[in-house]
């Protein structure tokens, strides 16, 4: 339990310490420290819990590839699953730790281990089979409060906002490889974007003790020296604190800025940003990472990647512990143990599974000369302890075990280049038996791979291998670069993946995968069920689908795969890497879209008079309409609804149209063009009329309906469905352009352009001559489905006669900047009339008392015309019209097809519910044979009782006949089959 | 996210534009004579190889111009875009139409490979 401060670093600020609270308790750090680093100042072994068994973790890596050390930030909308070796502390940070309850001490899902059996490979889809019923109520509450690791956050409206970037070159990872490629490509005038995920450059020169002289000066000076020249360009920019995650098709990079780093984020201020590169060169310079080696206890706190313990020492300036046990298969421990001796700190041990001969002379050299007890071709056996490393059991060549007193275990399984966003961007990886490891082969995209990320473990290859690699792109060739290294210049591994377990206990474990608790018996066990294709068993064992994505096991997987399948790791492949690299939140990808960005609000030019006048609004695409209007601040939606439907049919009512969609036909072939996209035949119709006409798919189903206008054979008006205006337009413009460009025609959207009322009851004529006192509203004059074009207030007003209640209407065509006014006219002149405004629901229940269908209520892209009972709307003596052949298939001739029809109950106090089936039985027994469903019901002031409309098999036969409907409430009631139509079939009221 | 060349506008982001399935795929100009199954063909089947695939976009979100391309469905490369009325390219005219899968996976399935096929 002794860290011990390295003051000699450039990125802790030793003299300005930082308050912060872990699990409640109060922690000193300094400026620059990680949570990690701090927790480890303080000697803070455990961080957390694990997912599965509940088993005490610590600090494991230092950076991105961690799988244990997560937690909650409380002080920032309680942000879950952040890697404490990632976030910066601020004064006043509050963390907490994750998975564990009710302490982290002592938490009582660890009895979670002692039960390992049932959690074993494959359990979710084994244990919560039977009994059958158990899944609802006992199991799925259980697993759902089991899974996951951190608590959702607080909602919170993101301040984060996204960027586009256009470049020549994105350089990934500003370490040795991506500086060199960024000098050597300085002088061309590529526009060049570099992406650093720490705030600083450097790399491996800063986190590791590997080199310490670059050209002969002291690394920090170099990379300083260099930043400046590379700030000093105008072609080169440095985003730091920036991650690339993504790698798409075309060379499209998706890189996550981290702008608060070391602070608490500010409201108002952006604390991300989404950049979105696209680039015609991508420079993969992203580094390695280190892997695990799994042995007995391999989880327990204490134990940490080599590498991260170097990091920890020469970034953040924390010893972890001053005499750690160092153990290795390949020659990296090397720089880490020189650093130790020279802060006067002695590892207790160093053990390495190669044999003395392979050990690199100058490494053997320092053990020697220091006194450092060394086991060769020995491998760890296993740990102990009680919450933490206590005791370390080393096995030597000749397996006999030595027991280690030491609270830090240092591990180094080896190296992958980190080819993550290699292989997102579809690249091919190749198996190296030298290094053991995947690297990438073969790019399929324009990507280039420079040093330890393409392979290269050697020093002396990079500066070769840059100018290779970027000599295509005129760059200045490097010379070769001196470096004092503290490293061998070329590194060795020798083949260790598991090492072999003395004891078994119910608590030994050896683990492949960290955070999702998977041992390597699972994938033994996984493998021998009969998986193994590593996708399969990787989804089987749940093995590196962490939020860590396995970085530094998933190889280790693979090798331990290999060898019980007794095939080549390359035979065995790796499961596929997708983006991201590692998590980015959701409020990074919305940015600003949220809230009243999310999606436009489209309202109507009477939206303020609505909201006045106690209008309850709901959504029809993107528009908002007046669903119906409250009379007093009690009345519901049924009251309200029956009130106006009663008021509209007795007097008169208006409703804001305006969303309907409208669209402008013009050209010399504007007739035929209509004739062919819809059913009806306008060849006959004469100008200033109107026809309701039915827009059909190639399919011969319904697809859209609305009134056309015909101004003359060249000029047509038509309105569409308020959802489905986009639709129409695009529909109507595909065939204008493919099938029939010789076609004149020109299509225009006005759907804003003009505001519409409907205004219907008996009354309305009465209103509509007192406000328009210059036109004649009269039968003989003004015909029904007739329209023209009259001057109001200066400026041009269309008026149609139509009618969607079924009473006398008319359609009020008007600017948007007078429609205001022309509406409170409406009133002002209405008010004696008894003029009330009217909502949707009001709407639709009117024009199912009259029989009129709504596109997508009452059809669902499988009803023809003649389901819907609208033949009369075919133009038979058209030669085509789009869907006309398809109307004539077998299929939608057959007589039985599912056809429109009325319903109503025998008992009037019965009502229908919209979506329910129509069946033959009043029981509801299964099985049940259907007839059809219920697509509109009401309950109709007018009709006194509840209505509905059906669409049943054979519907049209079946009209006088009885028949049940399905409810909610009392199994299935009776039915009268009728016509779809309900009040004035003889049209009167219409034509009044 | 793709790149498509707009024959009106030049190369644009993908997300301006929507897809309209195969090209080429020409109505009847007789539909009261072809039969169902012809017309069946002409308005529910469509072809779906993989590789050289013709297909018809439009600039929803630009000119609002319908257009044809060549995509190699395999490599989701954009070979081609042509204006309607142009004809139909031949593959041979197509440069580059024999690229390989990203990992040289096998002619048929889609065993997405990471690793070189040995």
């Amino acid at each position: 339990m002794t860290a011990q401060n390295n003051k000699d670093v450039t990125h802790i600020a030793f003299h300005q310490s930082i308050n912060f609270t872990f699990d409640g308790v109060k922690y000193r750090g300094f400026k620059g420290d990680t949570i990690a680093s701090a927790l480890i100042r303080n000697n803070v072994r455990v961080v957390g819990r694990s997912f599965k068994y509940h088993r005490p973790r610590g600090i494991y890596t230092c950076g991105i590839e961690e799988p244990n050390a997560l937690v909650q930030i409380l002080s920032e909308h309680n942000e879950p699953n952040t890697r404490a070796t990632i976030k910066q502390i601020y004064e006043g940070l509050e963390v907490e730790s994750q998975n564990c309850w009710p302490s982290l001490e002592n938490d009582l899902g660890s009895i979670n281990s002692l039960l390992s059996p049932l959690f074993s490979a494959g359990f979710y889809n084994k244990t919560f089979m039977r009994p059958r019923g158990f899944w609802k109520k006992v199991y799925e509450p259980l697993i759902r409060k089991a899974a996951g690791l951190g608590k959702p956050p607080k909602p919170f409206r993101t301040t984060s906002t996204q960027l586009h970037h256009h470049v020549d070159v994105v350089i990934v990872g500003g370490g040795l490889s991506g500086l060199l490629a960024a000098k050597s490509l300085a002088k061309t005038e590529l526009k060049i974007l570099i992406i650093e995920q720490d705030g600083f450059l450097g790399g491996i020169l800063k986190n590791s003790n590997k080199i310490s002289t670059i050209e002969n000066k002291d690394n920090k000076l170099w990379i300083k020296e260099l930043e400046k020249k590379l700030e000093g360009l105008e072609n080169i920019k440095i985003l730091k604190n920036t991650l690339a995650t993504t790698y798409n098709y075309i060379n499209h990079l998706i890189a996550i800025e981290d702008r608060t780093t070391g602070t608490l984020p500010l409201d108002g201020n952006v604390d991300q940003i989404l950049h979105k590169i696209r680039a015609d060169h991508i420079i993969l310079a992203n580094g390695h990472i280190e892997r695990l080696v799994s042995f007995r206890n391999n989880d327990l706190p204490g134990i940490m990647l080599a590498g991260s313990f170097e990091k920890f020492i020469q970034r953040y300036g924390v010893i972890p512990e001053t005499n750690p046990v160092i153990f290795s298969n390949n020659s990296s421990c090397l720089s880490l143990i020189k650093k130790l001796i020279d802060l006067n700190c002695k590892p207790q041990a160093y053990v390495d599974s190669r044999s003395g001969d392979k050990i690199e002379p100058e490494l053997l050299k320092i053990i020697h000369k220091k006194n450092i007890p060394l086991f060769t071709n020995a491998h760890i056996e296993g740990c102990d302890g009680k919450k933490q490393v206590q005791e370390i059991s080393v096995r030597d060549a000749e397996g006999i075990i030595t027991k280690l007193k030491s609270k830090m275990l240092c591990v180094s399984g080896g190296f992958n280049p980190d080819v993550h966003l290699f292989t997102q961007s579809k690249g091919v990886l190749s198996w190296d038996d030298e290094y053991l490891t995947f690297k990438p082969d073969k790019s399929f995209q324009n990507t280039i791979v420079l040093g330890s990320n393409a392979g290269i473990f050697q020093y002396s290859k990079i500066v070769n291998d840059i100018n290779t690699k970027l000599s295509f792109l005129d760059h200045e060739p490097l010379l070769e670069i001196d470096l004092t290294l503290n490293d061998t210049d070329k590194y060795s591994i020798e083949k260790l993946w598991e090492t072999k377990h003395e004891k078994e206990s119910r608590w030994s474990k050896s683990f492949i995968d960290l955070q999702n608790d998977v041992t390597t018996k699972d994938l033994r066990q996984g493998i021998q069920e009969g998986f193994d294709r590593i996708e399969h068993l990787k989804r089987f064992t749940t093995n590196s689908m962490g939020t860590d994505q396995g970085k530094i096991s998933s190889i280790n997987a693979l090798g331990i795969v290999s060898e019980i399948l007794d095939k080549k790791v390359s035979e065995v492949g790796t499961t596929i890497y997708r983006p991201p690299y590692a998590p980015l939140s959701f409020a990074s990808i919305a940015g600003r879209g949220t809230y009243d960005f999310y999606d436009p609000e489209r309202k109507t030019s009477i939206h303020e008079w609505h909201k006045k006048n106690g209008a309850i609004f709901e959504d029809v695409g993107q528009w908002k309409r007046p669903w119906y209007f409250k009379s007093h601040p009690e009345e519901n939606l049924y009251e309200a609804v029956q009130r106006e439907a009663v008021h509209v049919r007795k007097y008169a009512g208006v409703l804001d149209g305006s969303t309907l969609g409208k669209i402008e036909i013009k050209g010399s072939d504007a007739l035929e063009f209509m004739n062919l996209m819809y059913t009806n035949n306008f060849s006959k119709m004469k100008p200033m009329s109107a026809r309701y006409a039915l827009m059909l798919g190639e399919d011969g189903m319904v697809m859209d309906d609305g009134i056309i206008s015909k101004i003359n054979d060249k000029h047509f008006i038509a309105t569409t469905t308020t959802g489905g205006a986009a639709k129409v337009l695009s529909h109507m413009e595909e065939f204008a352009q493919t099938e029939w460009p010789h076609l004149n025609v020109f299509l225009n959207s006005i759907t804003e352009q003009f505001c519409t009322f409907n205004i219907s009851g008996p009354n309305t004529r009465l209103i509509m001559e007192k406000v328009f006192k210059d036109i004649k509203f009269d039968n003989e004059n003004f015909p029904f489905m007739t329209f023209g074009n009259f001057t109001y207030l200066k400026s041009t007003v269309r008026i149609l006669r139509a009618s969607f209640t079924g009473e006398l209407g008319y359609e009020i065509y008007v600017r948007p900047s007078i429609a205001l006014k022309l509406w409170e006219d409406l009133f002002r002149f209405g008010k004696d009339e008894g003029l009330i405004a009217y909502g949707t629901e009001t709407m639709h229940l009117l024009r199912a008392e009259k029989g009129y269908i709504i596109v997508g209520q009452d059809t669902d892209g499988s009803v023809t015309p003649h389901d819907m009972d609208l033949e009369w709307m075919i133009g038979k003596n058209k030669k085509d019209f789009i869907g006309k052949r398809s109307l004539t298939r077998t299929d939608t001739i057959r007589s039985d097809r599912k056809q429109l029809v009325g319903i109503k109950p025998i008992d009037p106090n019965d009502i229908i519910e919209e979506g329910q089936h129509i069946i033959l039985t009043s029981s509801i027994k299964p099985p049940v044979k259907m007839l059809g469903h219920v697509t509109s019901s009401y309950v109709s002031p007018n009709l006194g009782h509840s209505f509905g409309m059906a669409v049943i098999k054979d519907g049209k036969k079946l009209i006088g006949s009885k028949a049940y409907v399905s409810s909610s409430s009392k199994g299935a009631f009776e039915i009268e089959i009728i016509k779809p139509i309900f009040i004035d079939e003889e049209n009167k009221r219409l034509v009044s | 996210m793709l790149i498509i060349e707009c024959p009106y506008c030049g190369p644009r982001e993908q997300c301006e534009f929507t897809n309209g399935g195969e090209a080429h795929v020409s109505r009847p100009s007789n539909p009261e004579e072809v039969t169902d199954k012809e017309w069946s063909e002409y308005v529910f089947f469509r072809s779906n190889p993989k590789g050289i695939y013709f297909e018809r976009w439009v600039h929803s979100h630009g000119c609002r111009k319908w257009f044809n391309a060549v995509r190699d469905t395999s490599t989701d490369k954009i070979l081609r875009s042509y204006e309607i009325k142009n004809d139909k390219p031949s593959p041979a005219d197509l440069e580059d139409s024999n690229l390989t899968t990203p990992s040289g996976e096998p002619d048929v399935g889609s065993g997405n490979f990471t690793v070189k096929k040995l």
